[in-house]
């Protein structure tokens, strides 16, 4: 009986692996990954018998890549029309503005509306350290070093004073906010202001940068050894045996096996894909938008040579 | 309860005693004889909504006459304005026509009805100059009129806080309309007259005889303009019994420094001598939210008409997210509306359809419009 149960539980456990889907972490589980190849491969052998259905296209990675487009897992505060009207706003912000794809991580080139600004406007380039929220109030936050004074502005993604994002390095770092460099040596967060913008060929995955960052002595702003952090290099240098003993002790490693917190904590696939249905085509033509707008920059006239 | 009936027994030995006696013996009665108790007589449509949901053991053939009933005289579901009710065609279109004939001019003094609404959510708007703005999105549910109380006829027994309340009269306001073979016999019996489907919330608005309006009259969100300013109210949120920290804002006490049991108390409550006892209105731990509160003065800064959705100023609005709540014309006077609103309300047929899908007050940012620039001085 008791193995029977666990059995099952197991079983269950695996079938909900692949249908709960972290909303807000860049990069798929491992769990998501490992299951999405059997389930291509089932796919595959549910066309070859029956005739394949016809469904709404809407690609996999727009979660990572939309991920303001999903309301706040909270179920008290869900409402179908807020919700809707919510996405209604930001495809017609949308449609004024480009606002790229990027990551935690990537580096980005903010143009917006100052009024005390000489020229009204301020340009600022930054790596993006932290992105939350859902809906019109998605945030992000730009973080640089100028004058050897660190410097972090939080833009609001559909603030209407915004010109123009630009990504100047699309890629993901190894964790999912970089509080960590504000107590990193400056180095880490210092990027030239006059960078220009690299491109990725079309179709490649984001890169990943590995990069280790090397932490500042005592004393921090977070107890950073409690956060189990993949990209800091030197962390074990400056614990002591009680902060060891301290972060074992918050450590909780049985969350990653509790499905109700998961559940609570995201939007399940059914509905992400209804949501996505509803943008998807808009979204789709805009970005095709981009893309021609894009080649037609980067062709230019050769200058007639007097 | 015992002392009147003593008295009673009494004057009746006295009366008694009077028909073989001619002396009269009065005995002083020095209190009231009762407990000068209010009786709490509730309005007449406080009634139990919800039938006991026994099994009635009908027959599936007919569950499905019932049904065919409540979509013959109701019409079938149908989706309005982005709310799950049902297509009222029996709703008779003369009030409109009668209301024009012996429509009255709005003058500043006079009230107009009010709505019910859901609290959908909050998300912020961005005012042409940059600014950005936290708006709450209330939805009026599928209002309709169900019935009208002249003030010749209005005698609530509990007063509402109103100045001359004799000379207003009393709207009585349903919001979402609702199965009616769910509901009792009496609760359905409110609905008889006006014709409107039994509907889950009631309200009741205190109206100038002038604001009146005929039983069975939609109301929507056109009832109010873009620009407006308009009071909620709304039950705040049911937080518990809560301590001094969470309900008053008090600081407590540190957490450490040798501090021992006191983390979160309120410490001294009171002073000694002459002043030794708690004064009244001492802030203390108790009951926190689940009251009635009324927000005022808030702008309605845009109007979606499809959706019957009105964005209005700040998130403070009381109650939770799809809590209900109700919205008024402002009471404060340098708030109140300068020209005239839709009076007594915005019918269907005049300018409904040719209200744009979404209003914008002037200030505020649409999203289809450009980026805000600053001119260069």
């Amino acid at each position: 009986m008791n193995v029977n149960a666990r059995f099952l539980t197991n079983r269950i456990a695996q079938q909900c692996a692949y249908k709960r889907i972290v909303t807000f972490s860049t990069k798929p589980t491992e769990q998501s990954a490992a299951a999405a190849v059997p389930q291509q491969q089932q796919q595959q052998q549910h066309d070859a018998v029956a005739p394949p259905v016809r469904k709404p296209i809407v690609p996999a990675h727009y979660r990572f890549v939309y991920p303001e487009f999903l309301p706040d897992p909270k179920v008290e505060w869900r409402n179908s029309i807020r919700e809707k009207l919510e996405r209604l706003d930001m495809l017609n912000r949308r449609r004024q503005i480009e606002l790229p794809e990027f990551y935690v991580g990537s580096i980005l080139a903010v143009t917006s509306s100052d009024p005390h600004a000489a020229g009204k406007t301020s340009r600022f380039v930054g790596i993006c350290i932290h992105r939350e929220r859902c809906g019109l109030r998605a945030r992000f936050i730009l973080r640089n070093v100028i004058d050897h004074q660190g410097i972090e502005i939080v833009y609001e993604l559909y603030d209407p004073t915004i010109q123009k994002v630009e990504v100047l390095r699309l890629e993901k770092r190894l964790d999912d906010s970089l509080f960590y460099l504000r107590d990193a040596l400056p180095e880490f967060s210092t990027f030239d202001e006059h960078m220009e913008a690299e491109t990725l060929e079309e179709g490649t995955p984001v890169p990943i940068n590995e990069l280790k960052v090397v932490l500042r002595p005592r004393p921090w702003l977070e107890r950073w050894e409690r956060q189990n952090l993949r990209g800091v290099a030197n962390i074990d240098q400056y614990l002591k045996d009680k902060h060891r003993k301290s972060s074992e002790k918050v450590q909780k490693p049985w969350e990653k096996y509790d499905l109700m917190k998961q559940y609570r904590a995201t939007i399940p696939e059914e509905e992400q894909k209804e949501i996505f249905a509803e943008v998807h085509t808009e979204l789709h033509t805009l970005e095709l938008q981009r893309k021609r707008n894009k080649r037609k920059r980067t062709f230019v006239k050769p200058k007639h040579l007097a | 309860m015992l002392r009147t009936v003593i008295c009673d027994l009494a004057r009746l030995r006295l009366s008694g005693s009077t028909a073989s006696s001619a002396a009269v013996v009065v005995t002083q009665v020095r209190e009231k004889g009762h407990l000068s108790r209010p009786r709490l007589r509730n309005p007449y449509w406080f009634i139990r909504p919800q039938r006991s949901q026994t099994d009635d053991l009908v027959t599936g053939e007919n569950r499905s006459f019932i049904k065919e009933v409540i979509h013959d005289t109701y019409g079938v579901p149908a989706l309005i304005k982005g709310v799950q009710t049902y297509e009222q065609r029996q709703l008779i279109k003369t009030p409109q026509a009668s209301a024009t004939e012996d429509a009255q001019p709005w003058t500043p003094n006079v009230r107009r009805c009010g709505l019910i609404a859901r609290k959908i959510g909050q998300y912020p708007l961005w005012l042409k100059n940059g600014e950005r703005v936290r708006t709450t999105l209330l939805q009026v549910v599928d209002n309709h009129v169900v019935k009208y109380i002249p003030p010749e006829e209005y005698r609530p027994a509990q007063q509402p806080d109103v100045k001359h309340l004799h000379r207003y009269g009393c709207l009585v306001v349903g919001a979402e309309s609702t199965n009616p073979a769910l509901l009792t016999k009496e609760y359905c019996g409110l609905f008889k007259d006006s014709g409107v489907m039994p509907t889950k919330n009631l309200a009741r608005f205190i109206v100038s005889p002038q604001a009146a309006l005929a039983p069975g009259t939609p109301l929507n969100v056109g009832h109010f303009r873009v620009g407006d300013f308009v009071d909620v109210r709304g039950k705040t949120v049911d937080h518990g019994f809560q301590g001094v920290v969470k309900r008053h804002g008090f600081k407590g006490m540190p957490a450490s420094h040798g501090v021992t049991k006191t983390h979160r108390r309120p410490g001294n409550i009171g002073g000694g001598g002459e002043k030794g006892r708690v004064w009244p209105g001492t802030k203390m731990p108790g009951h926190m939210g689940n009251r009635w509160r009324i927000i005022k003065g808030l702008r309605i800064w845009r109007v979606n008409t499809k959706y019957n959705v009105m964005w209005v100023q700040g998130s403070s609005v009381p109650g939770s997210t799809n809590g209900l709540v109700y919205i008024y014309d402002t009471i404060l006077p340098l708030r109140r509306p300068q020209l005239a609103p839709p009076f007594p309300t915005l019918y269907d047929n005049d300018a409904e359809e040719q209200l744009p899908e979404d209003i914008w007050h002037e200030q505020v940012h649409n999203f289809n419009e450009e980026s805000i620039t600053y001119k260069p001085e």
